[in-house]
């Protein structure tokens, strides 16, 4: 136990020495606040275009994307779910009851083996955001996004994605949402791997499917008053 | 001798050869330059068309190098925030000053998991530290989990890239490797169906092994959260399913806050994979109940990066974020390959990194493996001036070398020494020109050029020509010119 206080120290103190003459010491939060940030914050696109762009962005990732009006929504996940030829589905326990279409196989999530989710087909969740600009969407692991290991094993992903969750850029995401949540994922398309001579697979470890609904609910909230998901787990800021 | 140095490079840096001898078995190899140059031109397109779509580039790159620079400027209390923070979210925080320290920290927390197996993500610090041979030799079997370090784990092989560690070699020869390690003979060379092989191989020890050992892309000191950054979701599973977890880290790897990220994720999987974003990146935050890992260890290594902290132009050698844009860029490491580094570090960022990390006292020809051309700095993500890093080091290489007793019967330096004692005056100058007027024409052919030269200078006149010596120097002429010119 000595050995490793002694080695805290010993590092601590060599770097003290040697940041002497550059470290700004109490000063530090103003000193990086003056740091300099002239890159794009707010993206140019307005609300439609945003969601146009995300489309894009998903199906060159070879996501499959539809589109719904939250009235559809139940309908859609039900059509996706028989197109997917699938039967067994897992699903957080936070989802709304009407996602959960008849004619398939649902087990909710509280407290599932992880041998239960891995015989699952497929998993559907909502999320808590997406970035049009790199075709990314965001999990904060909430109660209706699921935990990480949901949404992981079964090798079929359905994500429900509101247009009002889409911001255009990634410092957008991160202006809305300031405390910083305990547990993110942020996925760009399927799991892929170019590891065998630069040849891009889909599906290695992650789901090999990735499938979105995106809901057009931009004239029932705009960007500006979207809520925060409540039930986000943030980490603790003191 | 080149065949077997060519199957098993040494990346110890303490015991590799100098660069220019390393390089010789790769240059040999053709179908290893031809799997380099393929995978680096790949790449190269796809980051030079992400890049370009990217109106705010520049800006973005200004702010990361500001980012990197204050954090490294505040690194002592930015780590003191990260442990405390860490802590208090429920993870457990170590200090390892060196290599050997943070192997049997991990080595202990793996024995009192009673871990017989562990699963990796790739990390390039654990391959600094050469964790795998050590947690073997204890009885811990290591299982690599990235596609590209399962072949070179399976083929008994080395890393030559800190991203695409495996992309010197082929899908045929990946598809040996698989067929003999799996037991698969019927396995086909494409590429999907080899990465198929890989999931069904790796699917059981995800669900199985109950603990893992990760790297770590960004230490967040605001939340003492952390970050990795891939593509396969090999590290989700890693994150995910085990029951403890411990993440290794180089203590350069913290952040500030949270929102620093916005500005390190646009650029990170651009320059690494030329991908407007990879696809999974996870952030999670100490231990979460009821989500992932129930006891989460981090280790803060230094292994020598405190020590490149206190020199001003060296230190930005530890804002990088192992992009590996500068290998790709690189036109030495295109034609080499990363094995002839001799450390897991290669191209540019390795040839700086590597003899820092040693103190100086190894890897020492890393620095001259560049032309300086200077396109590695170009495309850093965070700013390094590589370039001027490389001078640094080749001044205190050169300072080094000229202390040793033995430099004095080197040929070289005792050139150099003539060579400083004839051009300290004119007189010498002239006269050695005279000399040397007299000497070469023996070796001068009818055209002008020297074609061969004896002894020493026959190194030169091995690859290329010399011009002979013209009849009479400039200053000369000038002198013989000079009155009439007054005379007008």
């Amino acid at each position: 136990m000595s050995a490793f206080v002694s080695s805290r120290q010993h590092i601590l103190d060599n770097i003290r020495s040697a940041t002497e003459g550059v470290s700004a010491g109490p000063d530090r939060a103003a000193a990086y606040a003056a740091l300099s940030r002239s890159y794009t914050h707010q993206g140019q696109l307005r609300p439609k275009a945003c969601v146009k762009l995300i489309i894009e962005r998903l199906r060159e990732y070879d996501a499959e994307v539809t589109e719904a009006t939250p009235a559809e929504l139940p309908a859609a996940i039900q059509a996706r779910l028989a197109a997917s030829g699938r039967h067994s589905f897992v699903v957080p326990p936070g989802v709304p009851d009407e996602w959960l279409a008849a004619g398939v196989d649902w087990k909710i999530d509280r407290g599932l083996a992880t041998a239960e989710i891995e015989e699952a087909e497929g998993v559907l969740t909502a999320c808590s955001c997406a970035v049009a600009d790199s075709g990314t969407i965001v999990l904060h692991h909430s109660e209706s996004e699921g935990r990480r290991v949901l949404s992981l094993l079964p090798d079929w992903h359905l994500i429900v994605l509101r247009a009002s969750q889409v911001v255009e850029t990634l410092p957008e995401y991160f202006n809305r949402f300031q405390e910083p949540p305990e547990l993110i994922t942020w996925i760009s398309g399927p799991s892929a791997t170019a590891d065998i001579e630069m040849t891009r697979i889909k599906g290695v470890h992650g789901p090999r499917f990735l499938n979105v609904i995106l809901v057009h609910d931009e004239s029932a909230s705009t960007k500006e008053s979207e809520p925060k998901p409540a039930k986000t787990r943030s980490a603790k800021l003191r | 001798m080149s065949q077997s140095a060519s199957a098993h490079p040494e990346l110890d840096p303490r015991k590799a050869l100098p660069f220019p001898k390393a390089v010789l078995p790769v240059l040999r190899n053709p179908q290893l330059r031809k799997n380099v140059a393929h995978a680096i031109d790949v790449i190269q397109a796809k980051r030079a068309r992400l890049v370009a779509e990217k109106t705010d580039w520049q800006a973005l790159r200004e702010a990361a190098s500001a980012i990197r620079t204050h954090a490294l400027d505040n690194l002592g209390a930015y780590l003191e925030q990260f442990e405390e923070r860490c802590t208090a979210a429920g993870g457990t925080v170590h200090w390892a000053a060196e290599a050997d320290e943070a192997r049997r920290i991990i080595l202990d927390i793996l024995r009192e998991e009673k871990a017989t197996e562990v699963i990796k993500i790739k990390t390039m610090t654990s391959a600094e530290i050469q964790l795998n041979p050590y947690l073997e030799a204890n009885g811990v079997a290591p299982f690599e989990t990235d596609l590209a370090e399962i072949i070179l784990q399976l083929g008994e092989l080395e890393p030559s890239h800190i991203v695409v560690p495996a992309l010197h070699v082929n899908r045929s020869q990946v598809r040996e490797i698989f067929a003999r390690r799996m037991g698969l003979k019927e396995l086909s060379d494409d590429p999907k169906e080899l990465t198929n092989a890989a999931r069904a191989f790796l699917r059981q020890k995800f669900l199985s092994i109950p603990t893992a050992i990760s790297g770590a892309n960004f230490l967040i000191a605001e939340t003492g959260a952390v970050s990795v950054v891939e593509s396969e979701g090999n590290g989700r599973m890693c994150l995910t399913l085990p029951r403890a977890m411990i993440t290794i880290a180089g203590i350069e790897k913290v952040l500030p806050r949270f929102q620093d990220l916005e500005v390190m994720l646009q650029l990170l999987a651009r320059s690494a994979t030329g991908e407007r974003m990879n696809p999974y990146t996870s952030l999670w935050t100490g231990v979460t109940h009821g989500d992932g890992p129930e006891r989460f260890h981090v280790i803060l290594l230094d292994n020598g990066r405190s020590s490149i902290l206190n020199k001003s132009k060296e230190r930005q050698t530890l804002k990088c974020i192992r992009c590996a844009a500068c290998m790709n860029t690189c036109p030495v490491y295109r034609q080499t390959g990363g094995h002839a580094y001799g450390s897991v570090y290669p191209g540019p960022i390795g040839a700086i990194l590597t003899p820092q990390l040693m103190q100086m006292q190894h890897a020492q020809s890393l620095p001259f493996a560049s032309s300086l051309c200077g396109a590695c700095y170009e495309v850093c993500p965070v700013k390094i001036n590589i370039p001027e890093v490389l001078l640094e080091l080749r001044g205190q290489v050169v300072n080094q070398e000229r202390k040793q007793k033995l430099r004095f019967f080197d040929p070289m330096y005792i050139g150099l020494r003539i060579a400083n004692w004839l051009f300290a005056e004119a007189w010498r100058f002239h006269a050695a020109q005279w000399c040397g007027r007299i000497g070469l024409k023996l070796f001068t052919a009818k055209d002008g050029w020297i074609h061969s030269l004896p002894s020493v200078g026959g190194k030169w006149t091995q690859t290329r020509d010399l011009r002979g010596l013209p009849k009479e120097s400039f200053h000369e002429w000038w002198s013989k010119r000079a009155p009439n010119k007054e005379a007008q």
